[in-house]
């Protein structure tokens, strides 16, 4: 097709946006409502994965070294430790220090501790585990670390952390998927009255030796740009209810610990992606829609 | 240009719409095909448009044979026909000028030949002055020239002419019919259906005359423009 046909065919897409200026706004109000939905739903997820992140911070493990340890084996236990890609914040812990620590904790029994001959405490490793979902296995590999006598893993810490994420992960991916679903259904509803209240253009144009592609271009146009119009809205919309939300948590501390968060993500870091997340999804729900709808009046 | 050899179209509801049609239509004739509401002329329209496949026979128009046509080529085959139906099937949003450019640019003309073509046919039906009119602003005479500037934009070879006076008054009809003459001398295949037997008296030419689905006349008369 000829570029001055083609850009007629779009403009003509484009004009007829305001010329059915109820059913583009009921498409465009649709549209918004769902988007709006699954930017939010995204967004929630992102904080989720760092409220998660932020909790699984906060595990550690604990490895005891065996009694009368050499100084070059406590050295191998550090260095094989901190090769292990699954453990970061890797801390010698001296006995000394675990003592003077246990003198702390316990100063009501400090006459009894003064009687103590020699330090019972063992050398010790403490690390943060970086992946808590391959906690056993890095506990495993830390076991056999020769001169390790003990480790203290948190087991159950660590498996509910991980059941609570993909719990998390499941129930947004299924809200995600249903909004996007329910979404198509209702556009191309909608898109469907608008198609129909032009269904005797559709049949001149068919009847004059328009082809199904040549009748379908405007119409697919007109639902990419109200589905970018609307992608564009829902986003600004996103923007100022995540801002009203993030501007509560400022400045509140104790809100910020009743929900975990550290650091709540700050929409402008993620303002484009979202933006381009929005236009795209708008834009392939406005076209599935026109085309789902249009297939009916094709076939004359 | 136009053939039908033992053609058949039975609906569904048990109506024999059409009975062993045999027909030709040679490039250059106009022709006229006339009868009674429910004789078969929309049906055969029908089936010249390709809008309905014969229950059996074969329909050949300009060298498209139509009966086992797929249906990815039936815009082409239309694109090499003119139409011109009884309720103008005009876009009403388009303007004059939209409506006749439509079909040039389906056709994938240029847009420097659309500049040329559309006044051209728009002053042949003598319409030029309102170009840019809305197409529902104008009156059923004029929808009808404008309809008629439609099917002619891409130069076909045949005008399948449905019912074009069924909206017009008698002085309409003579003039619009006179267009159409105009039109045949120049070479063009015009095919009209219509009821108005004295229009076709007036007139003349070959006359088709269908009843219950069967053609019961086919012969050439003289007309009485020709006296005048």
């Amino acid at each position: 097709m000829r570029t001055s046909n083609v850009s007629y065919l779009v403009k003509k897409g484009i004009s007829s946006v305001w010329k059915n200026f109820i059913m583009s706004f009921a498409s465009f109000s649709i549209m918004l409502v769902s988007l709006l939905q699954i930017s939010c739903a995204i967004l929630l997820m992102l904080n989720i994965n760092i409220i998660m992140g932020n909790i699984e911070d906060t595990n550690q493990i604990v490895i005891y070294a065996k009694d009368n340890i050499t100084d070059a084996q406590l050295q191998h236990i550090g260095d094989v430790l901190r090769s292990n890609g699954n453990l970061t914040d890797v801390r010698y812990y001296s006995k000394e220090e675990a003592l003077e620590d246990f003198r702390k904790d316990m100063a009501e029994y400090a006459d009894l501790l003064q009687y103590l001959e020699e330090n019972p405490m063992p050398e010790t490793y403490l690390a943060r585990i970086v992946d808590i979902s391959n906690i056993r296995a890095t506990a495993a590999a830390v076991s056999g670390i020769d001169g390790v006598e003990q480790v203290k893993v948190p087991y159950e810490f660590a498996e509910s952390l991980t059941n609570i994420r993909s719990t998390f992960t499941v129930i947004i991916i299924a809200v995600l998927l249903t909004l996007i679903v329910v979404s198509i259904v209702i556009v191309s509803n909608t898109i469907r009255t608008s198609v129909f209240s032009r269904r005797s253009e559709i049949t001149i144009m068919k009847y004059v030796g328009a082809t199904n592609g040549f009748i379908k271009l405007p119409f697919f146009v007109e639902g990419c740009f109200v589905g970018i119009l609307s992608g564009a809205a829902a986003w600004g919309l996103t923007w100022f209810i995540y801002e009203s939300i993030f501007s509560l948590f400022v400045g509140n501390v104790t809100l910020w610990q009743m929900f975990g968060f550290v650091n709540m993500i700050p929409f402008s870091s993620v303002c484009w992606i979202v933006l381009a997340i929005n236009c795209v999804a708008g834009a392939l729900m406005g076209a599935a829609g026109t085309l789902i709808s249009m297939g009916k009046y094709l076939k004359a | 240009m136009i053939e039908m050899k033992n053609v058949n179209v039975h609906y569904s509801s048990g109506v024999d719409a059409l009975v062993d049609i045999n027909l030709r239509i040679n490039e250059g004739e106009f022709v006229f095909i006339v009868g009674e509401s429910g004789a078969g002329k929309s049906t055969l329209m029908k089936l010249m448009m390709r809008e309905l496949v014969p229950s059996s026979g074969r329909v050949f128009v300009n060298g498209y044979s139509l009966a086992k046509m797929k249906s990815r080529k039936v815009a082409k085959f239309r694109r090499s026909i003119g139409m011109v139906f009884q309720d103008f099937r005009l876009i009403q949003d388009y303007t004059v000028y939209e409506n006749v450019a439509f079909v040039l640019r389906i056709a994938d003309k240029s847009a420097r030949m659309i500049r040329q073509r559309v006044p051209y046919v728009l002053n042949l039906v003598g319409l030029g002055a309102k170009a840019k009119s809305k197409t529902r602003e104008l009156s059923g005479g004029e929808q009808q020239r404008v309809a008629i500037a439609r099917a002619l934009a891409n130069d076909p070879g045949l005008l399948i002419v449905d019912e074009p006076t069924g909206n017009l008054d008698p002085k309409r009809s003579y003039e619009l019919v006179g267009l159409l003459k105009e039109i045949n001398s120049c070479g063009t295949t015009v095919v009209m259906i219509t009821h108005e037997h004295n229009l076709v008296r007036y007139f003349g030419g070959r006359i088709i005359n269908l009843e219950k689905g069967e053609i019961t006349f086919d012969e050439t008369i003289g007309g009485n423009d020709e006296d005048e």
